[in-house]
């Protein structure tokens, strides 16, 4: 659904990186989003092999971000991993698309350790499994949750609230205009 | 039924009587037994933890043998809420994301959101040029509350109050100039939410003089302290292996010798055009931390003096906006980062052609800080220094759990 963008602005070193990242693994979508930050989408298949080369082999060696979006209407989740290069001082996403119904992706906790929290947190938020990281199913912020996780889209959570904090007994509910018009009459609307 | 009745809740058991097992989380933890052993909840209500989050540590006389930090106790969902707001709904809640430096968080959103939506070549200098300033500000007021707090974890009491004072006197100057001490929603889409009150520049340089005329005591009172010297050279050595391991950055990363700084490697707002030094120092220790926090302060009066010098008095300082109420951006996905008191913070921000925010997710340094780094830290740190070590990593739960 983005424009792909042709290579601008890149310097000599993170072009070429993108470069060699296109001729190992295909030549997967670029999008040069600003002079530092690209992104690239890449099959699941090929996300340990592609991060695994990039922290050991190019200058992104640090995990800066990492996170999960929802496309509901697509039946597919995206997780997102931002990766940076400290000398270059660019950025690239590295993208995969995961299937909504198998929930699963690779950890990346072998490459870097404070993936562990990032992949906690996907799984308790969207319920994507990240078999082999140490946290999986270790509660991060959520406790005793039952209902489905709920940063997904299909979760509702104005009905979660009224069926988790009932209004208490006895309380009259107010319509704020009915209430103003019934204590003020109609002058306590300002035309 | 009570409503207070919480026994009746279906949850109550795996809450309260540990029937979910967190020790899986650490290597080895709850599998060895150990009658020498002592479990200790240090938080969430306690004088020493830096908000509201605890960590559960395990003890052998006073020295920790392994910790877990827990947080849950502020989620307030607000990702969530974000992706059911228009766009200019969610100033209220990005601010309440990092509870002492709104601003960063407010930038963040202005600045992503303006991106995808092609808005930010509009923005005026003069927006610029006040983002800046509220922007250093907002790292001045922090990095004075954090300098008094690390030296109050160990027991003086003097500095902190010193500090404090001084911060309210810059929170007077937000409160004149976005009508909010703590919660500013100043920063808004194009550029700011109103001008410069008159005269500001004369009174916020009064303020900066008191601070400034503060600071050399300040210094006799915690850099050469000996009490403080003592308790903070050579304790929370963070190994300079872990930068690329576990994203560490801001004055955890600077205290390794690391020149790295958002504001100077990734320039933004007007920032290039101004003339500061990134601080480092050497050790990695809480010293070196609090070295770097209290240089820091110097050069940040030194940018808010270039930003009031260097403003234009004249121009308009907010973009001409369409309808936010029906306003839409087209579909992207971008990253945006800042420098805060703390480090690296950032926001990945999705959107999808609608009214609203797709997918919106905070980068906070205290995500990495707090659990992953401290988590790793904890192993043979005495218990006293625990407190002094959190601080120095400034870890702030309301950023890592949003």
């Amino acid at each position: 659904m983005f424009k792909i963008n042709d290579k601008t602005q890149w310097d000599d070193g993170s072009g070429q990186v993108i470069d060699e990242l296109k001729a190992r693994f295909g030549d997967h979508p670029v999008h040069f989003q600003r002079d530092d930050l690209a992104r690239v989408q890449i099959p699941q298949k090929d996300l340990l092999p592609v991060l695994s080369w990039l922290r050991g082999d190019t200058p992104f060696v640090q995990l800066t971000h990492m996170t999960a979006i929802d496309w509901m209407e697509e039946g597919e989740f995206e997780l997102v991993y931002l990766v940076t290069a400290p000398t270059l001082l660019t950025s690239l996403m590295i993208c995969i698309r995961v299937d909504r119904e198998k929930a699963q992706a690779e950890t990346v906790f072998n490459l870097w350790l404070h993936a562990e929290t990032y992949e906690q947190e996907i799984n308790e938020m969207f319920g994507i499994d990240f078999p082999g990281s140490p946290r999986q199913g270790v509660p991060f912020i959520l406790e005793a949750w039952k209902d489905i996780p709920p940063m997904r889209r299909d979760f509702d959570t104005v009905e979660y609230c009224a069926r988790t904090h009932p209004e208490r007994p006895g309380r009259e509910h107010q319509d704020t205009r009915k209430y103003v018009g019934r204590k003020f009459g109609e002058k306590g609307f300002l035309k | 039924m009570s409503i207070f009745d919480y026994s009746s809740h279906e949850g109550f058991d795996v809450m309260h009587d540990g029937g979910v097992d967190r020790t899986r989380a650490i290597p080895n933890a709850g599998t060895e037994v150990d009658s020498r052993e002592v479990q200790l909840w240090f938080g969430p209500q306690h004088p020493g933890i830096t908000g509201n989050m605890s960590v559960q540590v395990w003890l052998k006389g006073d020295t920790i043998q392994r910790g877990i930090t827990h947080v849950g106790y502020l989620h307030r969902g607000f990702e969530k809420l974000m992706e059911r707001r228009k766009f200019i709904q969610s100033f209220p809640i990005v601010c309440r994301m990092c509870v002492a430096e709104t601003d960063t968080t407010e930038y963040l959103l202005a600045s992503s959101l303006e991106e995808l939506s092609g808005l930010d070549q509009d923005v005026p200098e003069k927006a610029k040029w006040i983002r800046t300033l509220v922007m250093e500000m907002s790292r001045l007021q922090v990095m004075l509350m954090v300098l008094g707090g690390q030296v109050g974890t160990m027991g003086l009491g003097t500095a902190p109050n010193w500090t404090y004072t001084l911060r309210d006197f810059l929170l007077d100057s937000f409160e004149e100039l976005t009508g909010g001490r703590v919660y500013h929603m100043y920063i808004t889409y194009g550029g700011v939410r109103r001008d410069l009150p008159l005269g500001f520049g004369q009174r916020l340089e009064k303020t900066l003089e008191v601070i400034e005329e503060r600071l050399p005591y300040l210094d006799d009172l915690i850099l050469n302290s000996a009490v403080f010297q003592k308790r903070a050279k050579g304790v929370g050595v963070v190994p300079s292996e872990w930068a690329d391991e576990l994203g560490i950055t801001g004055p955890p990363l600077r205290a390794m010798g690391v020149a790295s700084d958002i504001r100077r490697d990734y320039p933004y707002l007007k920032y290039p055009e101004l003339d500061f030094k990134v601080i480092t120092a050497e050790g990695s220790d809480i010293y070196a931390r609090t070295e770097v926090r209290r240089h820091e302060i110097s050069e940040s009066i030194s940018i808010i003096r270039q930003c009031l010098q260097m403003m234009p008095h004249e121009g308009k300082f907010c973009a001409k906006l369409p309808n936010m109420m029906t306003w839409t951006i087209p579909a992207g996905m971008t990253y945006t980062r800042a420098e805060s008191s703390r480090g690296e913070m950032g926001f990945m921000m999705v959107t999808d052609g609608s009214d609203k925010i797709r997918r919106v997710h905070l980068r906070g340094p205290s995500y990495t800080n707090a659990i992953t780094v401290l988590e790793r830290m904890l192993p043979g740190t005495n218990i006293a220094d625990l407190s002094a070590l959190m601080v120095s990593l400034q870890t702030c739960p309301p950023e890592i759990e949003r």
